[in-house]
């Protein structure tokens, strides 16, 4: 299997104004991920707000520089990379959004935005973008009369397949998709589910998926990244996360995933509190505070994202969960 | 007696022989129960808690051959005698807190007006039971959030201010509309603990509109599936989960992730929910059921009783009685 993303220690802060006279704060929003991603594959990354997940999404699409660390695609270093060079990247990454409803131009037809990516980046004639585009949005469960169609006049989950072809248009190497059922309704939720794995069967695509919700993760992912407060809690293939979460944290995510059968005899995590203001994480851990196990060296020590088995996590008593 | 008797009610926008939004629709809620009504976007479950609360202006028009609300017909009210019930027996949370609650007042003066409105209470008096009821919702550092603006808050910390402010008169039926959707897993778990918590402190009834099935598994005795503006299946809460009647909520059930875990692709009803100018002439399922019959395309079923629940299908499955 061929490595096409491979992020080390990627790094993003923010330089925040609190007016006149005080100096600038620094929100750590992205503080040290690093993962590899093969093709064909899906990497998830689950966390509540706040947690990074999206400033990781925009670093790994070049939209914006990281502040430190570096981040390889298909080989190709993207820190030292030239203009041209860039351009190469930005082919083979690409993103769905969240909002169907934003993410799409209203005053273009569907047609139109669909062969965009292949007007700019590539130098085929009229009638082989419109072919290639017919071929896309067949593949994608779109009739051919919508070629010529504004988005106003297609559902949210039409307009999701739709950004999903838009995407997949160039056949990138890595898809970054951010939250891209959340808007949707469940029975939707499912068909534009199925339609990301049959695309990535048939490309061979790898996905940086981002979600909130633990059961869609379970579904789609393979591995999953865990994050909280700009920092990875946990690391690791699917089963072991979801069988046997080591990270308290992880722990109660899932214990508080509501499910359709509960069981009445498990008793439930409970995490008080929210999540800390990232312009003043708490010392040591940034979880201490709402874990039920913290101790005095959870105050006082930052954990190291360490090995544990076929995982890394982020805790100094992984091993008792274990 | 139940508190909550609704018959035949029909919710029109626009002429009087619109297509229904809300379509005849049967419900009872009896004191201090949990009721959960599921349904995707636009099959009229707000619509119809707005039509119970007086909220549909025109050109919306409201019909029902009943609409009792704890003795009192709710149709029959003047907008005066109306604003004494609403907001204080019967009580509304909204699905996002931050629009729910004003941004030009304190969170304290917001309490206070619905008990100098409600219960006559002033100064010192109100000031006093609004910070007990900020107390009652579990918020941190109650006595310096009463001068907070809802700027100033965390979308969690919001929801628990609207839901202080809705248990203020001590209702009797508080209706929650999407009270968690805008809100992170673990923040979730704790609103819903603390909606339940009270519900069965104050011996509330509470009606939880939603489009998570997870959520109704795990709070509602009672469960309504609503499809295209009708009741489709009314039922207990275990046995609707178990065994489903009506293809909808079983369709719904194998949407869900967590239901086809293992398996490659998830179990999709094809098609969408119909509009109000494409409605079939029988069945409103018919164009998406995979058990469809003629007879489904040429007559509309009604809501009768079956094996283990109500519902609106001429062929129910899972009906042998175990």
């Amino acid at each position: 299997m061929t490595v096409v993303l491979t992020a080390r220690e990627l790094t993003r802060h923010y330089e925040v104004s609190r007016g006149l006279f005080k100096g600038h704060a620094l929100v750590r929003a992205l503080n040290g991920v690093s993962f590899e991603l093969e093709a064909g594959k899906t990497l998830a990354v689950v966390g509540e707000s706040g947690c990074g997940k999206s400033t990781l999404a925009r670093a790994l699409t070049l939209i914006e520089e990281p502040s430190s660390g570096s981040l390889k695609i298909a080989g190709q270093e993207v820190a030292g990379a030239n203009k041209a060079e860039r351009k190469q990247l930005r082919k083979d990454v690409q993103m769905v959004f969240q909002s169907p409803y934003a993410s799409l131009n209203p005053r273009q037809k569907i047609g139109d935005q669909l062969g965009e990516p292949l007007l700019i980046n590539t130098n085929l004639s009229r009638a082989e973008r419109r072919a290639k585009v017919q071929a896309m949005m067949q593949q994608v469960g779109l009739r051919p009369e919508h070629y010529q169609r504004y988005p106003h006049m297609f559902s949210g989950g039409q307009r999701q397949r739709i950004a999903l072809a838009r995407a997949m248009m160039l056949q990138p190497k890595v898809l970054v998709a951010d939250e891209p059922t959340s808007a949707l309704d469940v029975s939707i939720q499912a068909q534009v589910l199925n339609l990301f794995m049959d695309l990535q069967k048939e490309f061979n695509t790898a996905y940086v998926f981002i979600s909130h919700n633990l059961a869609v993760v379970r579904h789609v992912a393979d591995q999953v990244l865990v994050m909280y407060l700009g920092r990875p809690a946990e690391m690791g293939p699917k089963e072991d996360i979801y069988n046997k979460p080591l990270h308290p944290y992880t722990q109660a995510l899932l214990s508080a995933t509501p499910t359709i059968h509960p069981d009445p005899l498990k008793p439930k995590i409970k995490i008080s509190g929210e999540l800390p203001n990232p312009l003043n994480p708490p010392s040591g851990c940034a979880f201490h505070k709402r874990c039920p196990y913290a101790t005095e060296r959870c105050a006082a020590e930052e954990p190291a994202f360490r090995q544990v088995g076929t995982r890394q996590v982020a805790c100094h008593y992984a091993e008792q969960f274990l | 007696m139940s508190l909550l008797q609704i018959k035949n009610l029909n919710v029109r926008f626009g002429d009087a022989d619109a297509v229904p939004v809300v379509d005849g629709l049967d419900l009872t809620v009896n004191e201090g129960e949990v009721l959960a009504i599921v349904g995707e976007s636009g099959s009229g479950k707000s619509v119809t808690m707005m039509a119970l609360m007086g909220l549909i202006d025109a050109p919306g028009r409201i019909t029902a051959d009943a609409l009792t609300f704890d003795g009192t017909n709710m149709l029959k009210l003047s907008g005066r005698q109306r604003r004494k019930v609403v907001g204080k027996d019967m009580a509304m949370v909204f699905q996002d807190p931050m629009t729910a609650l004003n941004p030009s007042y304190t969170v304290g003066f917001q309490i206070e007006e619905v008990l100098r409105q409600h219960l006559g209470l002033r100064g010192k008096a109100a000031r006093q039971r609004a910070l007990e009821l900020l107390k009652k919702v579990e918020i941190p550092g109650a006595e310096s959030r009463l001068n907070a603006y809802p700027h100033q808050l965390s979308g969690g910390m919001s929801q628990r201010v609207a839901i202080a402010m809705a248990i203020a008169g001590e209702p009797k039926l508080l209706i929650a509309d999407e009270p968690t959707t805008a809100l992170d897993v673990t923040i979730q778990a704790q609103i819903m603990e603390l909606l339940l918590n009270l519900q069965k402190e104050q011996n509330m009834a509470l009606i939880l509109i939603t489009h998570d099935l997870a959520v109704v598994a795990e709070t509602a005795k009672r469960v309504c599936v609503m499809y295209a503006g009708q009741a489709v299946e009314v039922g207990q809460v275990p046995e609707l989960f178990n065994v489903p009647a009506h293809p909808y909520s079983e369709a719904l059930l194998a949407a869900i992730p967590e239901h086809s875990e293992g398996a490659e692709r998830l179990a999709t009803l094809p098609g969408i929910v119909p509009g109000r100018y494409d409605r079939p002439e029988g069945c409103l399922l018919s164009p998406r059921c995979p058990y469809v019959q003629d007879s489904c395309r040429r007559q509309r079923p009604t809501l009768d009783p079956q094996a283990h629940s109500q519902v609106r299908c001429f062929y129910p499955l899972n009906q042998e009685v175990a």
